[in-house]
C-alpha cells in the first residue's frame, strides 16, 4: 500500500481530532467533579427538600388522677377507617383519583352501613394539602361497624383500620370545672412549646389535643408530650407517599396526680344537686383541695374533639352558666361566715375582750339609721362566744365600731380575702375587701360608719370566692395557717421520678394570738353543737364539727334573694377537713346548707374510716 | 477449507479491546435500565426486556458487518444514501407523530427512526466521496460538495423536527473533512458562514426548541416546564456525590422527579451518576474515551482512506452523542433529547450504533499489517 496519494490521511490530523475529543471529555469530567464532589452536599440538600416531608406525631397525653389513682382524665382508642391515597391514586388528572376515592368511600359506606362522612371537595382538599398523609374517612367507629369492615377488608386495598387516641373523662360531669377539657391544638402554639434550642418545624401536623380550660389548660405543658414523634415521608414527584421512616418515637406526657378525692368530689356534687352553688373541701393540715365543685356543670366529653354547636349553644344560653366555675370565679358576699374575721380583728385590737358583753335590743342605732339584727326581738346582753353561736349582728356592729374598719380590713386581707389564692386554675377572681381608698376611687365618697357595720357582718361591697372562704375555714381549723391551695400532689413522668408538689403557706397569712382563735373556735363549735346554735343541723353524732353559717342578701334590697353559706371544719380537736359550702338562693345558711354539710362530712368520715379500716366489724352501726 | 480459514483469521484479527469496551458499555446500559425501570420488589418495567432484545439484534448486525468487507458498503454508499433520503421524506409524509415530532416510521409493526439509518448512510457516502482515489480534498469544491451531501439529511431531520440528531451531523462532517485533509481556511470559512446564518436558523426553529435553548441559558426561567428535566437531572447527578448511593438506591427516577418516560433513554446517565457517583460517571467517560481511541487507531491503520474516513465518521457520531447527551444532563448544553450510545434504551439507535461499531471493526480487521 502506498501512502503518497493526494488524499492521504494525515496522522497529525487524526491525533488532533483525538486530542479535541479527549479535551472535551476533560471538560465533562471537570463539570462532573464540580457537581458531584464540590457541590454534592448542596444537591443532596435540594433532593431532600423536594422529596422528604416531616410529620409531627403527637405523643400520648398524660392522665389526670385523683389522690387514690382513680383516673379523672384518660385516653381511649378510637377506631378509624383511613384511606391510603398512594394506593388509590389513578394516573392522569386529579379528578380521576378523586372519583376513585369517592367510589371506594361509597362502597365502604355500604359495607359498614354508615353514611359517608366526606365529600369530594374534602378529598380534593386533602389531595392538594396533605397528599402523603392517610385520609381519615370515619372516626370513632363502633364495634359493629369495625366488624363489618374487617369482614370485607381484603376487598379494599389501600384502606385500613387505624387507631387514634381520644381524651375521655370517665367520671363525666364530675369535677368538670376543675379538670377542664381539651380541644384541637393550635399548631403555632405547638412550635412555642417544642423542646430544645431550635424550634423544629414540620411540614405536617397531625391533629393534637391541647387543654382549653381547668387543669387540662394550666398543666398542658406537663400533660402533653412536648417532644412529639417525627415521621419522615419520602414523597414522589406528585406528592404521594413512597416510603416512610420513623425518625423519633413520640414522647409521652406526664401523669398528674391531684390532691382531689373523687369520692368527696362526687358527694359534694350530689349535695349541690340541681341548685346553683359551689363547694370547696380543703385539708387544713396542708391545704389540699379535696373537692372543688361548682353547679351546674357540663360534660367535658362533649368537647372532644370539638363541641357540637347545638350543645355549645345550650351551654351558653343556660342561665345557670354551667361553664362558669363558681368556686374560684364566683364573687359573693360572705355574710355571717365573715364574722370571725371581725371578731378576731376586734380581739387583736384589744378593744374587745372575750368577756366583753354588748346588749342586743334587736337593732343598732347609728345616727338616724337603724341596723337590724336578724333576731328582731334581740339577743339580750351576750358575750363574744355567744355572739358567734347566735350570729348576733348587733354584737358585731359594736365590736367593729370599737376596733375600727382598718383593723377589720387588715384582718380580712391576712385571711386571704381580696387577692387570688394562686390555685392552678384560670379565671380565678380576687374578690374585694373594700376600704376608704376603694370607696373614694369608685364611689367618690368617703368611708362611713355604716360601711363599717355592713362590713362587720360580711355585707356591703365585700366579695369573696368560695375557694377563699374554704382556705380561711382551713386556717380557722388549724389555728392560723393560711395555705396556698394545693391542687396537685404529684407530676409523674413516664420515665424518671415523680415530682412532689409540697404544701405551701400563703404569704401574709394571719397572726392570731392562740387565746383569741381558741375563743372563736369555741364559738364555732357551739354554732353546730349547742341546741340553739344556728348551724345545729350540721351536728354529727360521733365527730365534733365546728362551723359558721351565713346568709347574705344580694340584689335589690328587700327582694329576698339570698346567698346561703356555711363554713365548717372537723374533727374539732385535730381537724382534717374544712369546707366552704355555698347554695345560691337558699333559705338560710342554717336551714339550706347545714344539713348538706352534715351529709358531706358524714360521707367524708365514712370514707376515711373505710379507707383506713382493716377490720370489717370495726363500725358500730 | 479456504473460506473457513479466512473467517478464522477475520475473527482473530478483531480489536479485542474495543469489543470488550462495547460489551462492558452494553452491560452497564442494561444494568441501569434495570435500575431506571425498577418498580421495587423485583418488578421491572418493559424497558429492560425490550432492551435485551435490541442488544441481541444489534449484536447480530454488528457481527455480520464485522465479517463482511466494508468496501462493499462503501461501494453501495450512494444507494444507501438515496434510500435514507427517501425514508426521511417518507417519515415526513406518513410518519408517526410522537410528542409533536415525526421521527418514527411504522414498518410491519416495528417503529424505526430513519434518521438513525441516515446518519450511517451519510458517513458512508462521505467516506466514499472523500476517500475515493484522486479526489482533491483541498479544493473548495470538494468541501462544498461534501457539505451539500450532509445538508440534505440534516435539513430533512431538522424538519421532523429532531434538532439533536441533526446537530450531531455537523461536527461529524467537519471531523471527516478535517481528517480527509480539507484546507483549514475552508473549514473556518464554513464555520463563519454558519455563524452568520445562525440568526436565520433561530427564526426557523420551533417554539419549543427556542424555549429549550432559552431555558438552558437561564434554567430558573421556567423550572416546572422545560427547565424541569435539566434541574432534576442536575440534582440526580449532584446528589450522587463522590461514590454514589448504590445500585437501585437512586431516588430521583424512582420518585418520578426524573420522569420515568425519559430516565431509561435520554436520561440514563443521571440514573447511573446518582447511583455510582463521580467514580462511576468518570469511569464511564473513560470507557468511551478508550473506545474512541480504538476507533481513531482503526482510522490510522486503515488500508485505504475510505476505511479511515469511515472509522473517523463513526467516531465523530459516537463522540457527538456522548458529549451532547452527558453535557445536557449536567447543564453544559441545552436539553436536546439525544440518547447515550450503547447505554440508553432505544431500538433503532442501538442497532445503528452497533452497526457503526461493526463497520469500524470491519475496517480494523482489514487493516494494514506489518507482515502484509
Amino acid at each position: 500500500m502506498s501512502r503518497d496519494r493526494s488524499n492521504q490521511i494525515h496522522v497529525w490530523r487524526l491525533l488532533l481530532l483525538w486530542g479535541i475529543m479527549a479535551g472535551l471529555f476533560g471538560v465533562l469530567t471537570v463539570r462532573l467533579w464540580n457537581l458531584q464532589v464540590s457541590q454534592g452536599r448542596e444537591y443532596q440538600r435540594r433532593l431532600v427538600k423536594q422529596s422528604l416531608r416531616s410529620v409531627r406525631l403527637p405523643g400520648a397525653r398524660g392522665r389526670i388522677l385523683d389522690r387514690r389513682g382513680i383516673p379523672l382524665a384518660d385516653n381511649r382508642p378510637s377506631y378509624c377507617v383511613s384511606l391510603f391515597l398512594e394506593e388509590l391514586r389513578r394516573p392522569g388528572s386529579v379528578q380521576r383519583t378523586v372519583d376513585n376515592v369517592m367510589t371506594v368511600l361509597d362502597r365502604l359506606s355500604e359495607v359498614m352501613d354508615r353514611p359517608r362522612a366526606l365529600f369530594s371537595q374534602d378529598v380534593r382538599q386533602h389531595l392538594r394539602r396533605r397528599t402523603p398523609l392517610p385520609l381519615v374517612a370515619w372516626k370513632d367507629l363502633d364495634e359493629e361497624a369495625i366488624a363489618r369492615f374487617m369482614e370485607h377488608e381484603s376487598e379494599f386495598p389501600g384502606v385500613a383500620l387505624t387507631v387514634e387516641p381520644v381524651r375521655v373523662y370517665p367520671l363525666e360531669q364530675q369535677g368538670c370545672h376543675l379538670l377542664g377539657y381539651v380541644g384541637r391544638a393550635d399548631v403555632s402554639k405547638l412550635l412555642d412549646q417544642a423542646e430544645g434550642e431550635d424550634v423544629e418545624k414540620f411540614h405536617y401536623y397531625l391533629p393534637e389535643m391541647a387543654g382549653k380550660s381547668g387543669v387540662e389548660k394550666r398543666l398542658d405543658g406537663v400533660l402533653r408530650a412536648n417532644a412529639g414523634g417525627k415521621l419522615e415521608i419520602q414523597v414522589d414527584v406528585v406528592g404521594f407517599k413512597f416510603d416512610e421512616v420513623l425518625r423519633r418515637v413520640p414522647g409521652q406526657g406526664s401523669d398528674v396526680v391531684l390532691a382531689l378525692d373523687a369520692r368527696i368530689q362526687q358527694a359534694a356534687e350530689e349535695l349541690l344537686g340541681d341548685d346553683r352553688g359551689a363547694v370547696v373541701v380543703v385539708d387544713p393540715r396542708n391545704g389540699d383541695i379535696l373537692a372543688l365543685a361548682s353547679a351546674p356543670g357540663y360534660n367535658p366529653n362533649d368537647f372532644v374533639p370539638s363541641i357540637p354547636s347545638s350543645i355549645w349553644n345550650r351551654l351558653l344560653k343556660n342561665e345557670g352558666r354551667p361553664l362558669y366555675n363558681r368556686a374560684t370565679a364566683g364573687e359573693y358576699a360572705p355574710g355571717s361566715t365573715f364574722k370571725p374575721v371581725t371578731l378576731l380583728a376586734a380581739l387583736h385590737s384589744g378593744k374587745v375582750k372575750a368577756d366583753t358583753r354588748y346588749s342586743c335590743p334587736g337593732y343598732y342605732q347609728l345616727g338616724s339609721a337603724r341596723f337590724r339584727c336578724w333576731q328582731h326581738w334581740g339577743h339580750g346582753s351576750i358575750d363574744l362566744k355567744s355572739a358567734i353561736r347566735y350570729s348576733c349582728n348587733v354584737y358585731l356592729f359594736n365590736a367593729a365600731m370599737a376596733c375600727g374598719p382598718e383593723a377589720i380590713q387588715e384582718m380580712a386581707r391576712s385571711c386571704g380575702f381580696g387577692r387570688k389564692t394562686d390555685i392552678s386554675l384560670d379565671y380565678e377572681r380576687p374578690g374585694l375587701v373594700p376600704d376608704d381608698e376603694w370607696k373614694r376611687r369608685t364611689r367618690h365618697d368617703g368611708w362611713r360608719d355604716g360601711d363599717t357595720c355592713n362590713q362587720a357582718i360580711g355585707q356591703g361591697a365585700l366579695l369573696v370566692t368560695p375557694l377563699q372562704l374554704a382556705m380561711y375555714a382551713a386556717a380557722l381549723a388549724n389555728g392560723g395557717t393560711l395555705w396556698t391551695p394545693r391542687l396537685i400532689h404529684q407530676i409523674v413522668p413516664v420515665d424518671g421520678d415523680p415530682q412532689e408538689i409540697l404544701p405551701a403557706e400563703a404569704a401574709g397569712g394571719p397572726d392570731w394570738t392562740p387565746r383569741h382563735i381558741r375563743i372563736v373556735r369555741e364559738g364555732m363549735r357551739e354554732v353546730v353543737n349547742a341546741p340553739d346554735g344556728t348551724g345545729k343541723r350540721a351536728k354529727l353524732p360521733n365527730i365534733v364539727v365546728a362551723g359558721k353559717t351565713g346568709t347574705a342578701e344580694y340584689g335589690v334590697k328587700g327582694a329576698g334573694n339570698k346567698m346561703t353559706w356555711m363554713i365548717a371544719f372537723a374533727p374539732y380537736e385535730n381537724p382534717t377537713v374544712a369546707v366552704a359550702f355555698l347554695v345560691e338562693d337558699g333559705v338560710s345558711g342554717g336551714t339550706t346548707v347545714a344539713p348538706r354539710i352534715k351529709a358531706l362530712l358524714t360521707q367524708v368520715f365514712a370514707e376515711a374510716e373505710t379507707g383506713a379500716a382493716s377490720s370489717p366489724e370495726g363500725g358500730e352501726g | 477449507m479456504k473460506p473457513l480459514k479466512a473467517w478464522a483469521r477475520t475473527l482473530l484479527a478483531q480489536d479485542g479491546l474495543a469489543i470488550l469496551l462495547v460489551a462492558g458499555l452494553l452491560a452497564t446500559g442494561l444494568t441501569f435500565i434495570y435500575s431506571a425501570s425498577w418498580r421495587g420488589e423485583g418488578i421491572v418495567g418493559a424497558w429492560f426486556s425490550r432492551q435485551i432484545l435490541w442488544v441481541i439484534i444489534g449484536s447480530v448486525v454488528a457481527f455480520a458487518l464485522m465479517l463482511m468487507d466494508y468496501r462493499f458498503w462503501i461501494n453501495q454508499a450512494w444507494w444507501f444514501y438515496a434510500l435514507s433520503l427517501l425514508l426521511l421524506v417518507l417519515v415526513l409524509l406518513v410518519g408517526k407523530k410522537v410528542y409533536g415530532a415525526y421521527r418514527w416510521l411504522n414498518i410491519f409493526g416495528i417503529l424505526v427512526q430513519p434518521s438513525e439509518f441516515a446518519k450511517v448512510a451519510m458517513v458512508l457516502v462521505l467516506a466514499r466521496v472523500l476517500g475515493s482515489p484522486g479526489v482533491r480534498t483541498r479544493s473548495f469544491g470538494t468541501v462544498l460538495g461534501a457539505l451539500i451531501l450532509a445538508a440534505l439529511p440534516f435539513l430533512l431531520i431538522l424538519k421532523e423536527p429532531d434538532l439533536g440528531t441533526a446537530m450531531v451531523l455537523v461536527p461529524t462532517v467537519l471531523f471527516m473533512l478535517f481528517a480527509a485533509g480539507a484546507a483549514l481556511r475552508h473549514l473556518f470559512g464554513m464555520g463563519l458562514i454558519g455563524l452568520v446564518l445562525s440568526p436565520i436558523g433561530w427564526l426557523t426553529l420551533g417554539n419549543y426548541q427556542r424555549d429549550r435553548i432559552m431555558t438552558f441559558l437561564d434554567p430558573s426561567r421556567d423550572p416546572l416546564d422545560s427547565g424541569w428535566n435539566a434541574l432534576q437531572s442536575a440534582i440526580a447527578v449532584g446528589s450522587g456525590g463522590f461514590s454514589g448511593k448504590g445500585f437501585l438506591n437512586g431516588t430521583q427516577n424512582v420518585l418520578g422527579f426524573l420522569p420515568r418516560t425519559v430516565s431509561p433513554s435520554d436520561f440514563i446517565f443521571p440514573v447511573l451518576a446518582e447511583e455510582t457517583g463521580f467514580i462511576g460517571a468518570s469511569l464511564l467517560l473513560l470507557a468511551f474515551l478508550f473506545l474512541l481511541s480504538c476507533y481513531i487507531r482503526t482510522a490510522w491503520t486503515s488500508k485505504d482512506p475510505a476505511g479511515s474516513l469511515l472509522a473517523t465518521g463513526i467516531a465523530g457520531l459516537l463522540f457527538c452523542h456522548v458529549f451532547v447527551n452527558i453535557g445536557m444532563t449536567i447543564g453544559l448544553l441545552p436539553i436536546t433529547g439525544l440518547p447515550l450510545p450503547f447505554v440508553s434504551s432505544g431500538g433503532s439507535f442501538m442497532v445503528s450504533t452497533l452497526a457503526g461499531f461493526g463497520l469500524v471493526q470491519s475496517v480494523h480487521v482489514r487493516r494494514m499489517r506489518r507482515e502484509d
